[in-house]
C-alpha cells in the first residue's frame, strides 16, 4: 500500500479519530483499556515471558506501552511491533496481578486484529493457518474427517510405521513431540447418542442446560465430553446439544482473525438463543464465550445479544459446584494434583470450585502444586506457533509438578496436551485428566459396586 | 550479525547478540520507569549475565564517552532509570540469583536483579525474612532498592534498606570492580561507603552483588484496622500512638480518595466510602506484651472518636488488608488514567496541618489528590490524579506535586523519604539545600563518576538543568 493510500484509509476508517494513530483498521485497541494502566509494574513477575526474557517489551506493561505507542503514532504496525504482541501467551496472569484490573488480554487481542489486517500471514504459514483456522476447525464434518485420518493413522498401524521408520525426523521437532502425545481418538460425543440433541436427566429433572461441545474437544477428547454429559445427567440436568453450534472462535481471536471470530460468535449466539444455561468444559472456550461482547464493540445490536449470551455461559466445574453436585460415595483411591488452566483461573476467576469437586471424591488425595496458576505454555495454539518459548514455559511448569502424584487434573484440553508433552519429556508417568472425568469415574465406580446413588449433598463441604 | 552502529556491535560482542536490544520497537518500553511523565529513548538495552560483563560494558561506555545507566525492574517512582541522555541501559534483571543464605550469621547474598519478595519467600520456611518491604516488593529488585534506599510499610520499626545492607560489590564508572563492607563489620574503619552508595540513585556505581541482613520472623504479630470520620482524628491518633511509646511495625494511613481507589480496584476490602481516614496498624515482636500494645492502640483510637476498629482475626484477613494497601498506587488506575506520586516527609505532629494544605493545593489545581502513606514516620505519598490526554494536565500535576513538597519542607520536613529524587524532584532539591550544599555533594559524585557519564542529570540539579527540565515537561505535555 502506498503512503497516500494509507492516509486515505486512515481518514475513512478512523474518521471519528482523525488522529496520529497508526491503527488503520476498524476495531482498534480500546484506549480506555490502557488508560487504566499506570505503569506500576506489579504485573511483571506474573508474566511467564517476562520471567524468561527479562525484557520489558515481553512484559504486560511493556506490551501495553507498545500498543499505546502505536496509537500515539510513535510506532508503526510492523514485524518488530508484532513480535512481542504475538509472543504473549494470553494467559491473563497479569489481569489477576494488576491492581487496576487492566484488561491486557483484551488489548493484545485487539492489537493482533490490527496486525493481521495490516500484515496478513503469507507463504506456508498463511496457507496452514487458513486451512486450520478457517477451513477445518469451524467445520465439523471436515474436522471429523481430519479426526478420521488421525484415527486411521493411529489404528492402521501407520503411526507405528512412521514412528519406527524415522519419518518423524523430517517434521519440525515440536510437532514430533506433540505427535507423541496425541490422545487416542474417539468418536464425536454425538455418535453414541446417534445425533440426539436431547439427553434426559437420570432421575428427577432439576435443571435444563445446553452443552457446547467444542471443536477440538469433540474430536480429540470426546471421552471428556462424554464424562461431562454423564455428570450433568446424573445430577438432574436435562442436556440439550443444539445442532448449529460451532467452534467458539478463541483460536481465531488469539491469532488476530477477529472477523472469523465474529462470524462464529454470531452462529453460536444464534444456536443457543433458546438456552438458559450454556455449559462448557474447556476453559479456553469458556473464557472466549464469556468475552463475546468484546468482539462487537462496533455492532451495538450484536453486542447486546452477545452480552445476554455470555451471561448464560458457565464452566462445568463452577456450575456443578453452584448447583450442589452429589458427592460420590465410593472411594477412588488415587493421589493427584491440580493445575489451574489460565483461562479458568485468570480468565474466569475460577480457582476453588474444581478443587472442591476433587476434594469431594472419597479416597482422592490432593497434593498442592506450587505456582499452580502459572501457565503451562499451551495457550491455545501457542505451543505450535511459538514452540521455543512454549517449551521453556513448560519446563518451569514441570519443575512444580509434585513427584508423588499419579494424576494431574485440570479443566482445559490445550493444557492437557501440553502437560502430556511435559510428562513425556521428563519421563514422568502421571496421567493427565479433566476434573469432570474424575468425578465421572467416581460415579461409575459407585455404579460398578452396585450401590444406590444416595450420597450426601455437597452442601456439607 | 550485521550492525549499522559500531558501538552497538561492540556492546553486542560483550553480552552476545541475544542480550542486546536496540531497535526502536524493542527499546521504547524502556523510555520510562514507574515515573511516566518524561520519556526518552535509550540507545540500547544490554543484559549482562555477570559482574565481569557489567565491568566490560562500563569500560567500553566510559572509554567511548557513551552515557549509561543501570536499571532493575523499572518500578522506581522518581525516574531514576529514565535514559535522559539516550543512555545505554544496563539492565540487571538477568543477574537474579540468590547466591547464598547464611542463617547462622543472618545474612544472604543476592545478585542485583533478585526480586525483593523472593528473598523472603525463599527463607520463610526456615523462619526468616528480609525486612524492607516497599509496596512494589512483588516485582522490584534488591539492586534497585539499594540504589533508591527503598523504604516500605514496615520500615517504621525496622529501618529502610540502608539499615539492612552489609556488603556490596560495585562496578565503578571506570569499570573497576570493588567490594565494600564485605565482612559485615558493623562499624568498619574509614568512611561509611556502604551508606554513601546506598541511596546514591545509581550515580556512583553499579551494584553487582549485595549482602543483606535477614531477620528472624517475629514470634507474634497483630494487625488493626481503624476507621475515622474525621481526618484530624486519624492524624491525632497516629501522633498519640507513637508518643505513648509504642513502636508499631507499621502505621499506615489512607484518606477518602485513596479508599475510593483501592475499593474500585482489584483487591477491595469493603472499607466504608464515607470515612475520611483509615489507619492500618501492625505490631509485632515477642508474644508477651503484644496484647497490651493492641489494647493501648484501641484505647488511643477510641479517644479520637474512631468509628470502627477491628483486629485481624486470621492471617487471611491480615493479608487481604495488606494486599489492598500495597497495591494502592496501581489501584489509582481504576479511578484515574495517570497519577504522579509525591514522597514528602514531615514531623508527625504536623500531619493535620500538612494534610489540610495538600487539600487546598488539590482544590486550587482542580486535580484530585489521594493520600496513601506511612503515617508512622511522617512519610507522605500524595497521589496527584490527572489525565495526561488533557492539555496541560501533566504540567499542572507536576506543579501541584512541587507545591506539596514545598509545604513539607516549609514545616521542617524533606522532599523525599524513600522514592528518591531522580529527575522528578531535582528542582525541589533547592527547597532543602543551598547551592553550596549541592556543590559539595556533586563534588563527592565527581570522585566516583568524574565524567558524569553514569546516570547523568539525576539527583542533583545543575544550574542549567533546571531550565531544561521545565522545557522538557512543557514540550512533553503539548
Amino acid at each position: 500500500m502506498s503512503v497516500l493510500e494509507q492516509d486515505i484509509k486512515k481518514d475513512t476508517l478512523c474518521s471519528s479519530k482523525r488522529s496520529i494513530s497508526n491503527y488503520l483498521w476498524s476495531d482498534p485497541p480500546d484506549e480506555n483499556k490502557w488508560a487504566d494502566c499506570v505503569h506500576c509494574g506489579m504485573c511483571l513477575e506474573a508474566c511467564p515471558t517476562y520471567e524468561l526474557t527479562g525484557q520489558e517489551q515481553q512484559s504486560p506493561r511493556g506490551r501495553v506501552h507498545l500498543i499505546k505507542s502505536v496509537a500515539e503514532g510513535k510506532l508503526e504496525v510492523n514485524d518488530k511491533f508484532a513480535a512481542p504482541i504475538f509472543d504473549c501467551l494470553d494467559c491473563r496472569a497479569c489481569t489477576t496481578a494488576c491492581p487496576a484490573d487492566v484488561d491486557v488480554g483484551g488489548l493484545i487481542e485487539e492489537a493482533r486484529g490490527q496486525i493481521r489486517q495490516a500484515m496478513p500471514l503469507e507463504g506456508w504459514k498463511g496457507r496452514v493457518s487458513k486451512l486450520f483456522l478457517q477451513d477445518i476447525i469451524p467445520n465439523q464434518k471436515r474436522l471429523n474427517s481430519v479426526g478420521g485420518l488421525l484415527d486411521f493413522y493411529q489404528k492402521s498401524g501407520m503411526q507405528k510405521v512412521v514412528r519406527n521408520t524415522g519419518l518423524l525426523n523430517i517434521l519440525p521437532e515440536h510437532l514430533v513431540k506433540m505427535e507423541a502425545v496425541l490422545p487416542k481418538l474417539n468418536k464425536s460425543v454425538k455418535e453414541p447418542y446417534k445425533h440426539q440433541t436431547f439427553i434426559q436427566a437420570k432421575g428427577e429433572t432439576k435443571h435444563q442446560v445446553s452443552f457446547i461441545k467444542g471443536c477440538i474437544m469433540d474430536v480429540m477428547f470426546s471421552d471428556i465430553n462424554q464424562s461431562t454429559i454423564n455428570v450433568l445427567t446424573l445430577n438432574g440436568n436435562d442436556v440439550t446439544i443444539p445442532e448449529n453450534q460451532t467452534c467458539c472462535g478463541a483460536l481465531h481471536v488469539h491469532a488476530g482473525d477477529r472477523e472469523t471470530g465474529r462470524r462464529l460468535a454470531k452462529q453460536n449466539i444464534e444456536a443457543f438463543k433458546d438456552s438458559d444455561k450454556v455449559i462448557v468444559n474447556s476453559a479456553g472456550c469458556g473464557c472466549m464465550l464469556k468475552e463475546y461482547p468484546e468482539l462487537f464493540r462496533e455492532e451495538p445490536e450484536w453486542q447486546k445479544r452477545a452480552e445476554e449470551f455470555s451471561q448464560k455461559v458457565e464452566d462445568i466445574s463452577k456450575y456443578l459446584y453452584d448447583t450442589g453436585f452429589r458427592k460420590p460415595n465410593t472411594e477412588l483411591k488415587t493421589r493427584i494434583t491440580y493445575h489451574d488452566a489460565c483461562h479458568l483461573a485468570h480468565g474466569q476467576g475460577i480457582h476453588q470450585e474444581p478443587r472442591e469437586i476433587l476434594y469431594s471424591i472419597p479416597g482422592v488425595e490432593m497434593v498442592t502444586m506450587p505456582n499452580s496458576d502459572r501457565c503451562c505454555g499451551s495457550a491455545g495454539i501457542y505451543n505450535i506457533t511459538n514452540p521455543e518459548m512454549a517449551e521453556a514455559v513448560l519446563d518451569s511448569k514441570m519443575e512444580n509438578v509434585p513427584d508423588e502424584v499419579e494424576m494431574i487434573s485440570m479443566g482445559n484440553p490445550g493444557c492437557m496436551l501440553q502437560m502430556a508433552m511435559g510428562v513425556q519429556k521428563y519421563g514422568r508417568n502421571q496421567k493427565i485428566v479433566h476434573t469432570v472425568q474424575l468425578l465421572d469415574w467416581a460415579y461409575q465406580e459407585e455404579e460398578k459396586q452396585g450401590r444406590e446413588s444416595v450420597g450426601e449433598k455437597r452442601g456439607e463441604i | 550479525m550485521k550492525y549499522n552502529d559500531k558501538h552497538i556491535e561492540s556492546l553486542a560482542k560483550i553480552v552476545g547478540p541475544n542480550s542486546i536490544l536496540y531497535h526502536k520497537e524493542d527499546v521504547i518500553a524502556y523510555d520510562c520507569d514507574g515515573f511516566t511523565l518524561e520519556k526518552f529513548l535509550p540507545k540500547a538495552v544490554v543484559f549482562p549475565k555477570n559482574t565481569s560483563e557489567v565491568s566490560s560494558l562500563v569500560k567500553y561506555c566510559s572509554s567511548n564517552e557513551i552515557p549509561f545507566l543501570a536499571r532493575g525492574a523499572g518500578t522506581g517512582l522518581s525516574g531514576g532509570a529514565i535514559p535522559l541522555n539516550g543512555e545505554v541501559i544496563i539492565s540487571l534483571v538477568k543477574m537474579k540469583r540468590l547466591i547464598s543464605v547464611d542463617l547462622e550469621n543472618r545474612r544472604a547474598v543476592v545478585e542485583p536483579g533478585f526480586v525483593n519478595l523472593k528473598l523472603t519467600n525463599s527463607i520463610a520456611d526456615k523462619g526468616y525474612y528480609y525486612a524492607p518491604d516497599p509496596s512494589s516488593q512483588y516485582c522490584c529488585t534488591i539492586g534497585g532498592n539499594v540504589a533508591e534506599n527503598a523504604g516500605g510499610a514496615h520500615c517504621l520499626k525496622y529501618g529502610v534498606t540502608t539499615n539492612h545492607i552489609l556488603g556490596l560489590e560495585v562496578v565503578l564508572p571506570n569499570g573497576e570492580i570493588i567490594e565494600i563492607g564485605q565482612e559485615g563489620i558493623p562499624d568498619a574503619p574509614g568512611y561509611d561507603l556502604l551508606g554513601l552508595l546506598t541511596g546514591s540513585e545509581g550515580t556512583l556505581g553499579i551494584v553487582t552483588k549485595i549482602t543483606v541482613r535477614i531477620l528472624k520472623n517475629p514470634e507474634a504479630k497483630q494487625t488493626v484496622l481503624a476507621y475515622f470520620n474525621k481526618i484530624e482524628d486519624g492524624s491525632q491518633a497516629v501522633s498519640d500512638i507513637i508518643s505513648s511509646g509504642i513502636v508499631p511495625a507499621a502505621l499506615e494511613m489512607m484518606d477518602k480518595t485513596a479508599i475510593e481507589g483501592v475499593e474500585a480496584a482489584a483487591f477491595p476490602v469493603g472499607h466504608p466510602k464515607d470515612i475520611e481516614a483509615l489507619l492500618l496498624i501492625e505490631v509485632d515482636g515477642i508474644s508477651v506484651g503484644i496484647e497490651e500494645q493492641i489494647s493501648d492502640i484501641l484505647r488511643v483510637c477510641k479517644n479520637h472518636n474512631v468509628r470502627e476498629v477491628k483486629v485481624a482475626q486470621d492471617e487471611q484477613e491480615r493479608s487481604r488488608w495488606w494486599a489492598n494497601r500495597k497495591t494502592g498506587f496501581g489501584a489509582m488506575g481504576a479511578i484515574s488514567p495517570d497519577y504522579l506520586v509525591q514522597d514528602g516527609v514531615i514531623p508527625r505532629s504536623k500531619l493535620p496541618e500538612v494534610l489540610k494544605k495538600i487539600h487546598e493545593i488539590s482544590v486550587d489545581s482542580g486535580l484530585r489528590i489521594a493520600n496513601i502513606f506511612h503515617a508512622g514516620d511522617g512519610n507522605l505519598h500524595p497521589l496527584i490524579l490527572f489525565d495526561a490526554r488533557e492539555e496541560g494536565a501533566a504540567q499542572k500535576a507536576l506543579e501541584a506535586g512541587s507545591k506539596c513538597l514545598k509545604v513539607c519542607s516549609d514545616v521542617g520536613g524533606s522532599i523525599t523519604g524513600e522514592h528518591g529524587v531522580g529527575i522528578e524532584k531535582i528542582n525541589e532539591m533547592h527547597f532543602i539545600f543551598s547551592e553550596q550544599e549541592i556543590n559539595i555533594q556533586t563534588n563527592i559524585r565527581e570522585v566516583f563518576n568524574p565524567n558524569n557519564l553514569l546516570n547523568s542529570g539525576k539527583l542533583f540539579p545543575s544550574p542549567s538543568r533546571c531550565v531544561e527540565i521545565k522545557k522538557v515537561s512543557k514540550t512533553m505535555t503539548s
